[in-house]
């Protein structure tokens, strides 16, 4: 079978019936997409599958042979965050981390395809999503700043400047 | 058949770290020759963020700005020891311990730094990681040409161990009691839980929660936050949802699935209102008390008393279901107070503890 993943297209071997979720942790060695439940409640694995947020652990690889996959790594890099991504820093929308990539996944298909979400569009599109650390509510107000385009995505710069030290190591050249 | 809105109120003071047995947390603190701080500590980040507190304390400790240090608790083996992130003791034990190591490091910087400015080391003081000389703030030397020297002209490593402990308690040979130092910090809370009532399904929504946690010294207002938001739907699912009973304590009876123990999910979500009050312990880290497991507790009572105030009965066993519900409205009613805010009972606290035999308070729907 035959995917792009993050962009790239990739051959895949896995049996048929493999679960994508599986194909990419196992196959593709793709992390971001959590095994949680197995069952389809928890949201930790969603992937997009053509732009549209699906639970990875819930598709056969056989259901989705030509699709184009988008997993978290194909989001963002830490010095380029996606918006979502951006704002989920900003707003400390994360805790031990691992619902984050699949309400992050989730969250992206909504903006793409509402840009102006409203609240009750957040809380409608991340209501199937499990997070145990957080209680929810950064993770709406990340959603809500990201869907208004109140982010900063920018990094900033570290203040430590080591060429600051001048020191004459003894012995070394001037 | 009809819905009820009530309020109930509950209170909890909350002990820090392990009482008894010993409760140790060690920490290594190091300069890197070019004035970089590595913090070596044994607390796990769970996500509650204790690695960034830990990293706070050391740098506001020596003086340095915060992304000058390191804080490298990734290697178990090697690390210092901590007993583990529980009992809310990350914060208060373990940041003790790395406050205490950058206390013994930045002696030993103001050391080096009184060789250089020839300045007695009691005169000097560190600000954004250079050491002043206190009164003369142009007679300075900065943290990385400390380190420096201490590499480079002295042979010396710039480091600091620290270790808190909490004693080991003296347990009485005669009758197996217990007497410890109450030295750790105690934190306080209040949760105040609106609930509507639904006494034909038995069904109990939270409509919000108003809380209030004393923290001591909120070292970072954001994580600190973020544990009360958490440990409010953690507490919503222990008074209405998740139960553990038949399954605990044997594991062969557990629920298999994911959908056989119900956690709260968006749609419980209530209208949540914190407010941290910082009154500050005399021996945490710049006045830090806990906030971590104490961020569960008031939330199921407040629920119980809310439905108490809704309907007028009393739900003996957690989490409140349903079932639980129309089981406790079929009973004896409490006489129903439409309009009142019941939130302590004379009568009713009295039979609660000398309820031996009779009824009521222990009796349960089961």
């Amino acid at each position: 079978m035959r995917l792009t993943v993050n962009g790239e297209p990739r051959d895949l071997h896995s049996p048929p019936l493999t679960s994508l979720l599986t194909a990419l942790r196992e196959e593709l060695e793709i992390t971001s997409p959590k095994a949680g439940c197995h069952q389809g409640g928890c949201g930790a694995c969603t992937v997009l599958v053509d732009g549209e947020a699906r639970r990875s652990c819930l598709l056969p690889l056989a259901a989705v042979d030509g699709a184009a996959i988008t997993t978290l790594e194909g989001l963002g890099t830490s010095d380029n965050l996606s918006s979502v991504q951006a704002a989920f820093d900003e707003h400390y929308a994360a805790q031990c981390g691992f619902c984050t990539s699949g309400f992050i996944m989730a969250a992206t298909a909504l903006i793409d395809r509402t840009p102006k979400a409203s609240r009750e569009d957040i809380l409608t599109a991340l209501s199937g999503h499990v997070c145990r650390c957080t209680g929810y509510i950064k993770i709406v107000s990340a959603v809500e700043a990201a869907a208004k385009g109140d982010v900063h995505p920018e990094r900033v710069e570290p203040s430590f400047e080591p060429e600051e030290a001048e020191v004459l190591i003894p012995g070394s050249p001037a | 058949m009809a819905k009820h809105k009530g309020r109930g109120i509950a209170t909890i003071e909350y002990p820090t770290g392990m009482n008894q047995n010993g409760d140790p947390s060690q920490a290594w603190v190091k300069l890197k020759p070019d004035g970089r701080v590595d913090v070596f500590s044994g607390t796990v980040d769970i996500g509650q963020g204790s690695r960034t507190v830990h990293t706070q304390i050391v740098a506001d400790t020596l003086g340095v700005p915060f992304d000058w240090v390191t804080n490298d608790n990734t290697n178990t083996d090697s690390s210092a020891v901590c007993t583990g992130s529980f009992a809310s003791r990350g914060t208060f034990i373990g940041g003790n311990a790395v406050r205490f190591a950058a206390e013994q490091a930045r002696e030993r910087i103001l050391d080096i730094a009184s060789k250089e400015l020839e300045i007695a080391p009691g005169d000097l003081d560190i600000v954004e990681g250079e050491v002043v000389a206190k009164g003369a703030p142009d007679r300075k030397i900065g943290i990385p040409e400390v380190a420096a020297a201490a590499t480079w002209n002295y042979g010396e490593l710039i480091t600091g161990t620290g270790a808190a402990l909490k004693p080991y308690a003296d347990v009485s040979d005669d009758d197996g009691s217990v007497e410890i130092e109450p030295h750790s910090a105690i934190s306080y809370a209040a949760c105040v839980a609106e609930v509507e009532v639904d006494d034909e399904t038995g069904e109990v929504t939270v409509e919000r929660l108003i809380q209030v946690y004393d923290v001591g010294r909120a070292i970072n207002p954001t994580l600190v936050e973020g544990q009360i938001e958490g440990g409010a739907m953690m507490g919503l699912g222990l008074g209405l949802l998740e139960e553990a009973y038949p399954y605990y304590p044997a594991p062969d009876h557990r629920g298999g699935e994911f959908g056989a123990y119900l956690a709260p999910a968006l749609e419980d979500l209530p209208d949540v209102d914190n407010l941290i009050i910082e009154n500050p312990s005399e021996d945490g880290p710049f006045g830090a008390k806990a906030i971590g497991e104490m961020a569960n507790n008031a939330q199921p009572p407040a629920i119980v008393s809310a439905i108490y105030d809704a309907v007028g009965v009393w739900v003996t066993q957690m989490p409140a279901t349903p079932e639980r519900v129309l089981r406790a409205l079929d009973g004896e009613k409490e006489p129903r107070r439409e309009g009142k805010r019941v939130i302590f009972d004379d009568q009713l606290s009295i039979r609660t503890v000398s309820s031996a035999g009779g009824k009521g308070f222990f009796e349960t729907d089961g």
